[in-house]
């Protein structure tokens, strides 16, 4: 027993060998094959075919193996389509905490597609979807994420989006977000966390 | 008088930095960010020149509509840095002859051969150093036969890892018994044995490319160290997820001091071995 010797040639690994069609019918059809490992490279692959999204996010609700579901998401984030962002942002409202996770890390990568509908995800009915935008502005790469952060703590009704936006503030807020903080300390004034957030955030507003 | 407008190095505006790259990340999956700016500025200088192309723009549409694609892989070999030495980050070795090589082969319920990939193999010396650590401190070897491949993106690269031709500087933490037995002593420095030259396959792969990583499998451990630190997240995602694909259930993987999976992947263990932390395919599908 040792180390195994090769013959050096320039470019050897193993000729490709398929065993399915790898055409966008046949991809579809893998996409539900008993293996997990077929379904993983059936979603890679079908970033090729057009118009692909919808069928991935209708997949992304089905599949139970998260190691399929990752390559999904990825595959969805590479395409960043509307349907694919439109799909990311069903999963915020899944029950599956893991699955909204991997939406959220998405959406993140995906800041052109995602600012247009940002004002809407943070009009959302569902507090919860509205936490959820905030943590996307987390790190979301695009100049209005403070002037959206202040309207939400001007605005927002719900205490604990209001607390999500003003510690983002603390982070990149600038003298820009003063007043509106101020405002939020008066509106929320029976809430020691939003108060102790609010001073943090106050404290350490950006000079421009 | 104005300069020869043949001896004037083109100038490269913001927008045709931006421009490349994106092209470039599209291509391949590395990101520059703007304070890698004189680096890409250099080296599109020097293959605008080597081409003749003399502007940005015609060397760009070389690069975007060439067929063969010849220069867009002349010119990654340039954007890729090589930069390592024999025992780099020794610490993993150990844990790979320590703990991951006895784990794996109490696991084994066949005899196939262990498989390594070495990803990026850069010029060689971490595909050899691990081939040296086999064959010096674990005693399986006797036991097991172990196949070790190496890829790299870089073509000329690769040709050099082959030659095993390396300098004073890259093989200076190597025992000196370990350099007399595996090396021979060269006017250009120090040439790797044959033995070793065979021990380890050189293949070209590019880790943003589907077709190129498709067929490699069933590998029992994965060395990525100080590659991932160059992608963006998206392409660092889909690279774990390739990685994920070309490993056996409870195969690991070893990434350099400074990275982590944590923020790429959720599919991968965290595993706390005595001498280094490793990521390990679960064993089950989570």
């Amino acid at each position: 027993m040792a180390l195994i010797k090769t013959q050096p040639t320039p470019e050897s690994v193993t000729e490709e060998v398929r065993r399915h069609p790898r055409d966008c019918a046949g991809l579809l059809a893998q996409l539900t094959d008993p293996d997990p490992t077929v379904r993983r490279w059936a979603a890679r692959d079908l970033a090729d075919c057009p118009d692909i999204s919808p069928v991935l996010v209708e997949r992304l609700h089905q599949e139970a193996d998260v190691s399929v579901r990752e390559v999904i998401v990825t595959t969805l984030t590479g395409l960043g389509d509307a349907a694919a962002v439109a799909g990311l942002v069903e999963c915020l409202r899944s029950e599956d905490a893991a699955l909204r996770n991997e939406a959220i890390e998405a959406m993140r990568q995906l800041p052109d597609a995602v600012a247009p509908i940002m004002r809407g995800l943070l009009a959302d009915p569902d507090p919860d979807v509205r936490i959820f935008a905030v943590n996307i502005l987390e790190s979301f790469c695009y100049p209005e994420v403070e002037a959206w952060l202040i309207a939400v703590i001007d605005h927002d009704p719900h205490v604990n989006v209001c607390a999500t936006a003003v510690d983002l503030l603390g982070e990149i807020g600038t003298l820009a977000a003063r007043e509106s903080l101020l405002r939020l300390k008066a509106r929320f004034a029976n809430e020691p966390y939003i108060r102790f957030a609010a001073d943090l955030a106050l404290e350490r507003l950006c000079e421009s | 008088m104005n300069p020869d407008p043949e001896t004037v190095d083109p100038i490269i505006t913001e927008s045709d930095f931006q421009k490349f790259r994106e092209f470039f990340y599209r291509k391949t999956g590395i990101q520059f960010d703007s304070s890698k700016r004189y680096f890409v500025d250099k080296r599109l200088v020097e293959r605008i020149a080597a081409t003749g192309t003399g502007s940005f723009r015609g060397y760009f549409m070389l690069l975007r509509f060439q067929v063969n694609g010849d220069e867009l892989q002349a010119l990654t070999n340039l954007m890729t840095v090589n930069e390592t030495y024999f025992f780099r980050e020794e610490y993993q070795f150990q844990c790979l002859v320590g703990s991951l090589l006895p784990e794996i082969v109490a696991r084994k319920t066949d005899r196939r051969p262990i498989r390594i990939w070495v990803m990026p193999s850069s010029s060689g010396e971490e595909p050899y150093s691990i081939a040296i650590y086999l064959l010096e401190r674990w005693v399986g070897i006797h036991h097991w036969d172990v196949e070790i491949i190496a890829s790299d993106i870089d073509t000329r690269i690769l040709a050099q890892a082959r030659q095993g031709l390396y300098s004073q500087r890259s093989v200076q933490y190597l025992p000196p018994d370990y350099l007399k037995r595996y090396f021979k002593r060269r006017a250009e420095g120090y040439q790797i044995s044959d033995d070793l030259r065979q021990s380890v396959e050189f293949t070209r792969v590019n880790l943003s490319e589907r077709a190129d990583t498709r067929n490699y499998r069933d590998f029992d451990v994965i060395f990525c160290r100080n590659l991932l630190i160059y992608f963006d997240d998206v392409s660092r995602k889909t690279a774990t997820e390739t990685f994920y694909d070309a490993l056996l259930p409870g195969g690991f993987i070893c990434l350099g001091h400074s990275e982590s999976m944590s923020r790429s992947s959720s599919l991968y263990k965290v595993r706390k071995f005595t001498n280094a932390i490793v990521y390990q395919r679960p064993l089950e599908t989570p």
